[in-house]
């Protein structure tokens, strides 16, 4: 078995196959897994030379081979894959060597990428890698390779397909490019974190560079990986040579540089582009009886995500409380009406004010909690890149979430409890991910530290079982109220030491819970977080809004030496002079972004003498929001809304269509007036005042098309002007806006398509609308459309810009209205 | 003022009026956004291409029928496929405005268009001296999906040029390029050089275009 053999001994991979391949023939463009059966002798003879230049490791030509990319009407894939196992077979027969030859089954990236920023869906590409996969085993390859992946989401659907539909092996390579990052951002540790999360049996570094710029990349491997590393270059870097692309390091100066490759600690060399039997033969001379580097154990503790990784432990790390719905209205109101828009928000907002990682809770009764954790996570994951922490005690919502998630996810959490740990650990096991411990258990939260010590050790021991290591915990040390447990701080202060000294394990804290029921909690917050973070605290679970919890995490880290030369807090504070910031709790989170330390004091002045009107018509957002505060003290807010807010809307729209207002301009003052609505809209929540809603429309980007902004700008000048928008997204399926319209007695639909390849889902969207909802009327947008063409479809109304659709849509409902009284 | 920001003002329908201030700093600031997200890549590689008696243009054994191209490629003995993608992190800094300020985003949007432009047209004359020093020319680029070239040959040109690997950049079943600020093209090779190569606006036949330089 090669798993006996691995970080053992030298491995040795085959060469390039495609780059030989072109030199026998294969046209540009033509697919070279259908060599298999066209050519089996070519085939056949390439294996046959690298198993007599010494390869140990095989790779089937496969690399196209899977539903997504091999479109070849011809052949099956199944003919496909099992010819080209079959070909590295018998080329081992033919060798007659007494070397244990392994075939590989090589597996390759779809073409495509997945959502939510291309097309495809996490499934459908593990439904294509498990067929291969399947095929592999049942053709009878020794293992499985996944390689030149340069997306971990797609690495992470191979992976999981392979492991959960055979029982091969799993090797993975990635393509790296020179500044050590995948092409989708994520950089090594993250990529190793995964991997190891999924448990492959190897991983490392394949194609994209030569052996000479892989040696960086090595390193940073090396330093992370606990697993044993696979390095496979290419014969150099990809020049153009009259038109084609040659690698040109030679066979000697490859060699030279893979032994300086295994010295540092590789256990599986091959090559990739533009290597052939000659380089590997070089190799293997040059390479054999090198003893290989005994594979260590590291302890870092990552969490990550596809475009970066955090590692806790050094400094402490800041985790965004922000999306749950535990004591927040509004939260839960966004929850229940599916305003997701409303929880990306609040993850932005905490991304630029800090935060290191998100925590994701959306749990709330009588919700259905897996969809919506899996559908939350995929959205956050198209906006921010902060790595996220999965919070739920639903575990079927934990594992939806944990299969879907685009990198090493923090999950929040397991307890001592026996029953929570039969729960989580076996996901953990499988999907990877640092698991917070809670120290509770059956007794409920013991009172003193040495209870909650040895609950701790508890967790560690059980999930030790489970193959889980020490570095993938982190305990929660449990903040209590000190207003009703006079020692709670000093208890978790006492717990947060003892985790770092004697267990040497992370930690990590909900840190405002230690203030309930105390006046100025802020206060008690901020210095308990410090005392916090100097007993070890790895990760406080916050909210990074607060000015206060900021504050005190730069002062900490500046004094403690954490902070080089105080750059960060200098970079925070500068200009500031320590003044408290009037009023700036309660707009920070509009301002989230483009919040200037000074911004709250020249706001307040400037918007005395502004009218909300004029603020609306400039464009100005903060100046909006300021204003209708002060106003409605003082006013109620229909009369602002009717007074103000539409006459300031009227006079912009007015100017657009004039020409003499632009696009942006005109979104500029939508803007303004949204911000001014949410004041107006909490305002009367509390008094129950009720504004009339003008008629709900369902708004989508048609199926296959996956740009939304023309969508979204049509839905900001709705939204102001009173309508109720359901927005479905983008790349909507028509069945989806026909049951939605049925379902909510939908009267209006707004429908966006970018391209003609698209625009024939619209004219299918239409067909369905009026085959199943007769009365709804369809007005359609979009860069490719017209008059003619939206004639052409069948669209009640062709907006050539938003302010038509406005009009459109005012016109539709008030027809309506007259048709109600009517009747 | 600088080139790009010129072209970003004219994505945003501002047509021969000046900007505003404000839409002038947020361009400012989309561009420094843009400037950290970014993550501009490109590929090429040259072929030979026959014309043949049927009109049809034939690279490999892809065989082209488009009017358009055929005019644009006239005299072209071979040419340049090109490819560029300004990353994902582009798409994802677009989505991330859009949720919170769409008048930025729609700001960031017609930067990104402006810098994809910058960028290929700056690849493009890279390209073009050295070629220039053999003797030869470049054409203006030319995308599927520009006149007659149809949509549906972006297909095996990004293949030919295996971009999915070399640069990130795929299609969706829709032929949407993804990540979406991303180019593929045709440049002719000819020995006889002709009008400015990069030139790409001029050159469309939709004289009424809103958008139009």
């Amino acid at each position: 078995m090669i798993r006996d053999r691995l970080g053992k001994e030298l491995l040795y991979f085959d060469g390039g196959m495609g780059t030989l391949l072109q030199e026998r023939g294969l046209e540009p463009g033509e697919l070279p897994e259908t060599w298999n059966i066209t050519h089996p002798d070519v085939i056949r003879g390439i294996h046959r030379s690298y198993i007599d230049a010494g390869s140990d490791i095989v790779l089937t030509n496969t690399f196209g081979a899977n539903a997504l990319k091999f479109h070849d009407g011809t052949f099956s894939l199944n003919e496909i894959v099992t010819s080209a196992v079959e070909h590295v077979k018998a080329a081992v027969r033919d060798s007659g060597t007494d070397r244990k030859i392994y075939t590989a089954l090589d597996m390759g990236p779809t073409g495509k990428l997945l959502k939510p920023m291309g097309d495809l869906d996490f499934e459908t590409a593990y439904e294509a890698f498990r067929e291969v996969a399947v095929l592999g085993e049942q053709a009878g390859a020794d293992l499985i390779h996944i390689e030149t992946m340069s997306d971990t989401y797609e690495l992470k659907a191979a992976v999981l397909a392979a492991k959960e539909n055979t029982s091969l092996p799993v090797f993975a390579t990635t393509i790296f490019d020179e500044r050590g990052k995948l092409l989708t951002g994520a950089d090594v540790p993250s990529v190793i974190a995964m991997l190891e999360g999924l448990r492959v049996d190897a991983l490392g570094i394949n194609c994209g560079l030569g052996p000479e710029q892989m040696l960086p990349l090595l390193e940073q491997f090396l330093r992370y990986s606990s697993t044993p590393v696979i390095v496979k270059p290419n014969a150099g870097l990809p020049k153009q040579k009259n038109g084609q692309t040659v690698y040109d390091v030679s066979p000697e100066d490859f060699a030279a540089v893979m032994e300086k490759i295994v010295r540092m600690g590789a256990a599986v060399i091959g090559g990739c582009c533009g290597t052939t039997p000659d380089h590997i033969r070089a190799m293997r001379t040059r390479c054999e009886g090198m003893p290989v580097l005994p594979v260590t154990e590291k302890e870092d503790t990552i969490v990550s995500s596809y475009g970066q990784s955090v590692l806790l432990g050094t400094g402490s790390k800041i985790i965004g409380e922000r999306i749950n719905p535990t004591g927040k209205k509004r939260f839960k109101q966004a929850l229940k009406e599916h305003d997701l828009e409303y929880i990306l928000r609040e993850g932005i907002s905490q991304q630029d004010a800090g935060a290191h990682i998100l925590d994701v809770n959306v749990g709330l009764p009588d919700i259905d909690e897996p969809a919506l954790m899996k559908e939350v996570v995929q959205q956050l994951q198209s906006v921010t890149s902060l790595p996220l922490q999965i919070d739920t005690v639903d575990v079927t919502a934990m594992e939806a979430a944990l299969r879907i998630y685009n990198g090493k996810a923090m999950v929040n959490s397991v307890s001592g409890k026996q029953e929570s740990m039969d729960k989580v650990f076996p996901l953990i096991r499988k999907y990877g991910g640092v698991v917070i411990g809670l120290t509770l258990d059956e007794d409920g939260i013991p009172s003193d530290a040495e209870g909650r010590i040895r609950i701790a050790r508890k967790i560690i021991g059980e999930a030790e079982k489970y193959g889980i290591r020490k570095k993938d915990i982190v305990i929660d040390a449990l903040a209590m109220t000190i207003s009703s447990e006079p020692d709670g701080a000093k208890v978790t202060l006492e717990t947060l030491r003892r985790l770092r000294d004697e267990l040497g394990v992370c930690s990590v804290l909900g840190v405002s819970n230690i203030s309930f029921g105390l006046p100025n909690r802020p206060v008690v917050n901020a210095a308990f977080y410090t005392m916090a973070m100097m007993n070890g605290l790895s990760a406080g679970i916050i909210n990074p809004l607060s000015e206060d919890m900021m504050k005190a995490w730069y002062a900490y880290h500046a004094l403690m030496n954490l902070d080089a030369n105080c750059e960060n807090y200098i970079a925070r504070f500068a200009g500031s002079t320590g003044a408290p910031a009037a009023g700036a709790g309660s707009s920070a989170g509009m301002s989230a972004g483009e919040g200037k330390p000074s911004a709250g004091a020249g706001m307040s002045s400037a918007s005395r003498e502004m009218t909300l009107h004029a603020a609306i018509v400039k464009g100005l957002k903060e100046e909006a929001h300021g204003v209708t505060e002060k106003m409605v003290q003082t006013e109620v807010p229909l009369d602002i809304i009717n007074q103000e807010l539409i006459p300031a809307l009227n006079q912009v729209g007015d100017g657009f269509e004039k020409g003499t207002v632009f696009l942006p301009q005109l979104l500029m003052s939508a803007e303004a007036a949204k911000s001014a609505f949410a004041v107006l809209k909490e305002k009367m929540d509390k008094s129950g005042e009720v504004q009339e809603k003008k008629g709900s429309i369902v708004l989508a980007t048609v199926k296959g098309d996956i740009h939304d902004i023309g969508k979204n700008i049509v839905k900001v000048l709705l939204e102001n002007y009173s309508f109720d928008v359901i927005d479905l997204g983008k790349d909507v399926p028509p069945e989806v806006i026909v049951e939605t319209v049925n379902e909510r007695k939908i009267r209006l639909v707004g429908l966006s398509a970018l391209m003609t390849t698209t625009v024939v889902s619209m004219e299918e969207t239409i067909r369905l609308l009026r085959e199943k909802a007769p009365r709804c009327r369809v007005m359609v947008g979009g860069a490719v459309l017209n008059q003619d063409y939206a004639d052409m479809i069948g669209a009640d109304f062709y907006g050539k810009d938003a302010m038509q659709s406005v009009h459109y849509a005012q016109e539709v409902f008030a027809e309506n209205a007259a048709d109600q009284e009517e009747s | 003022m600088e080139k790009r920001i010129k072209e970003a003002v004219r994505y945003l329908g501002f047509g021969k009026n000046a900007a505003d201030e404000r839409t002038l700093s947020l361009i400012g600031e989309a561009f420094a956004d843009l400037e950290k997200e970014a993550d501009p890549r490109f590929v090429c590689r040259f072929f030979d291409i026959t014309h043949e008696a049927d009109g049809k243009i034939r690279i490999g054994t892809l065989k082209i029928s488009s009017r358009s191209l055929e005019r644009n490629l006239k005299g072209c003995g071979k040419i340049v496929l090109f490819g560029a993608t300004l990353g994902p992190g582009v798409d994802r800094l677009i989505t991330r405005t859009s949720v919170m300020d769409m008048a930025k985003a729609v700001i960031v949007q017609a930067c990104a268009a402006a810098m994809l432009e910058e960028y290929c047209d700056s690849r493009q004359l890279e390209i073009g001296e050295e070629l220039e020093r053999e003797g030869e020319y470049l054409r203006p680029r030319f995308s599927p999906g520009y006149g007659d070239f149809d949509i549906h040959y972006q297909e095996p040109l990004m293949r030919m040029l295996d971009c999915a690997k070399t640069i990130g950049l795929t299609m969706t079943d829709s032929y949407m390029m993804s990540p979406s600020k991303s180019v593929t093209a045709v440049i002719g090779v000819s020995r006889t050089q002709e009008r400015c190569p990069v030139e790409g606006c001029e050159a469309c036949s939709k004289t009424d275009c809103e958008y139009r330089r």
